[in-house]
């Protein structure tokens, strides 16, 4: 028994140590202006279609929506942001999220998840 | 209360906004490598004689402690917080508005099912003794004078837990996969059916019932397994937490109900990936049909990996091998209490005290009848990430090391010697398969 033990908290150790090397915060990057994102919502489908994304926190993020109806997108942060959009051309504008997270931004209409911002 | 998270709460997608940053790949290889590792390592070195034994194990918990639990007084102070609790959610799941703030959504998503787990962790099996549906038979019991654990029928061994893996399917399906979950109507309708399934089991079978068939007792009760809180011929002893796994009943039914708890919470990582969402929005087949099917196979499929990797063993004649897998399933609870406390432990932290400060609205008029609507939540862990993550990977390899010291005893418990050790080996390739498959997908999800 005192084997096992010694064996699984030196692994334990280890992994700890492993890890500590592991994960590293990405540095703010909210000087370096908005993200740019091209959003395609045409005949139901949307383009990117569920992607990841990274972005920075409190970095703004840019949609450059090209659409054939109008609608509204859904920005599950919290708080919750929403963005109503025209036919045609539109930028619209995500405000910086200020907590680390996955965030997923929607077509509401569609029910569909464009990209997901991870933020860091 | 500022109306920053009340709009945050959104339907579409289950309550709760932001959710975990994926962990890194590093982090997820280290702790697959670890997980590898100390399988081996626990096959390798530890002993060859079982350790555990329910008759046995355990010390006498301090007197005073016992005289408090076994208490009639400490019994009915717990009942009455259940079904006070009980009373304040049926409360504002039947007069509250339809609005994602009424504080039901959290309280049945967040508290019961998410709770459960720590509050078992810790305390032992607590919705045992705070069940209102329990409660509820006892009053019925008492108002008419006959025996609460006595029903009009002796409940059929055979069936064991699986009308609680049953029940288990169906909250898991609501929350993950039903497209309304978070409207008020299919909330009241599914607590309404839980609750008359439960007070018709209990009067057809008395109060055993609930031990094998209510999900909410099963599931807080294998996890109070994990805790230091155990029974002894009805007294109350400490044991360690893997002698205290090792006296799960193994009731027909068991690997279904650790198939569905492991497979569903896989099933909740995976459907958030960008590979499953590009994929269901770009066929023409229903998202609601995929996202069915996928949970459905999810569970059937932990279920068939776990249930295969325990019978490919040589066996004595004094075993089936039917008989394997559920006399084996205790050893996935570890592993099924690691990953939920990766995958929901920001989740309960933040969502839970959000439903705390709601709780105080239950009608959403402003109200503040609980005093908690202008707490402020504590989001430390979503500022950070790389603890959060490291604390994510340590309680799924944590899991998995009890898991197969938990299964290896058994095994040299059951198995004849000579299959002693080869007979472990497919069951540890198949719990390698769900800690690495868990790793993998709170990396790529």
């Amino acid at each position: 028994m005192r084997r096992v033990l010694a064996a699984l908290a030196a692994l334990l150790c280890s992994l700890a140590v492993l890890t500590a090397c592991g994960g590293s915060d990405s540095p703010d990057e909210a000087d370096s202006g908005p993200k740019t994102i091209a959003v395609t919502i045409e005949g139901g489908n949307v383009t990117p279609n569920g992607e990841r994304v990274e972005v920075a926190v409190g970095q703004e993020v840019e949609l450059d929506v090209t659409s054939d109806a109008p609608g509204v997108i859904h920005v599950h942060s919290s708080p919750e942001q929403e963005l109503e959009f025209d036919a045609g051309e539109s930028t619209l504008t995500i405000e910086g999220i200020d907590k680390p997270g996955t965030v997923d931004v929607e077509s509401h209409e569609l029910e569909k998840v464009i990209v997901q911002l991870e933020v860091r | 209360m500022s109306d920053g998270f009340t709009s945050a709460i959104i339907s579409t997608h289950g309550i709760g906004g932001a959710k975990d940053l994926p962990i890194s790949p590093e982090l997820a290889i280290a702790g697959a490598s670890a997980a590898l590792v100390v399988s081996f390592t626990v096959l390798a070195v530890a002993w060859r004689t079982p350790r555990y034994d329910a008759a046995t194990s355990g010390r006498p918990a301090p007197a005073l402690l016992t005289r408090l639990v076994d208490s009639a007084g400490w019994r009915v102070a717990c009942r009455v917080l259940g079904f006070a609790v009980f009373l304040y959610a049926a409360m504002a799941a039947v007069f509250g508005k339809d609005l994602v703030i009424n504080p039901v959504f959290g309280i049945f998503y967040v508290w019961w099912w998410v709770g459960l787990v720590p509050l078992s962790l810790l305390l032992g099996p607590v919705w045992k003794a705070i069940s209102p549906v329990r409660t509820i038979n006892l009053g019925f019991a008492k108002v008419s004078g006959s025996d609460p654990d006595r029903g009009l029928f002796t409940y059929p061994e055979r069936l064991g837990y699986w009308p609680a893996a049953l029940g288990l399917f169906a909250f898991v399906w609501m929350e993950l996969v039903y497209p309304f979950s978070t409207e008020l109507g299919p909330v009241r309708l599914w607590c309404a059916a839980y609750v008359a399934v439960m007070l018709v089991g209990g009067a057809l079978f008395g109060s055993r019932f609930y031990e094998s068939a209510d999900p909410f007792e099963v599931y807080s009760t294998l996890v109070a397994h994990l805790s230091v809180w155990g029974r002894r011929d009805g007294r109350l002893v400490l044991r360690s937490p893997l002698a205290n796994l090792d006296t799960v009943p193994a009731r027909p039914g068991l690997v279904a109900v650790v198939a569905v708890l492991f497979g569903s919470t896989a099933f909740d990582s995976f459907k958030d990936s960008s590979r499953w969402l590009s994929f269901v929005q770009s066929t023409d087949v229903s998202t609601d049909l995929l996202n069915n099917l996928a949970l459905v196979a999810f569970c059937v499929g932990v279920g068939l990996i776990f249930a295969t990797g325990s019978m490919l063993t040589g066996l004595g004649d004094d075993l089936r091998r039917r008989e394997l897998p559920n006399l084996l399933a205790h050893s996935v609870v570890p592993i099924i209490v690691g990953y939920i406390v990766a995958h929901y432990l920001r989740y309960l932290v933040e969502v839970g005290q959000l439903t705390l400060i709601q709780a105080s609205d239950p009608f959403s008029d402003g109200s503040n009848y609980l005093g908690t609507a202008d707490l402020d939540p504590w989001y430390w862990l979503a500022y950070h990430p790389t603890f959060l993550a490291n604390v994510k990977v340590l309680a799924v390899v944590a899991g998995h090391v009890l898991g197969v010291i938990a299964a290896h005893d058994r095994a040299i418990k059951i198995l004849p010697p000579r299959h002693q050790l080869t007979g472990q080996l497919p069951l540890l390739f198949a719990m390698v398969a769900f800690t690495v498959g868990g790793l993998y997908l709170l990396f790529a999800a």
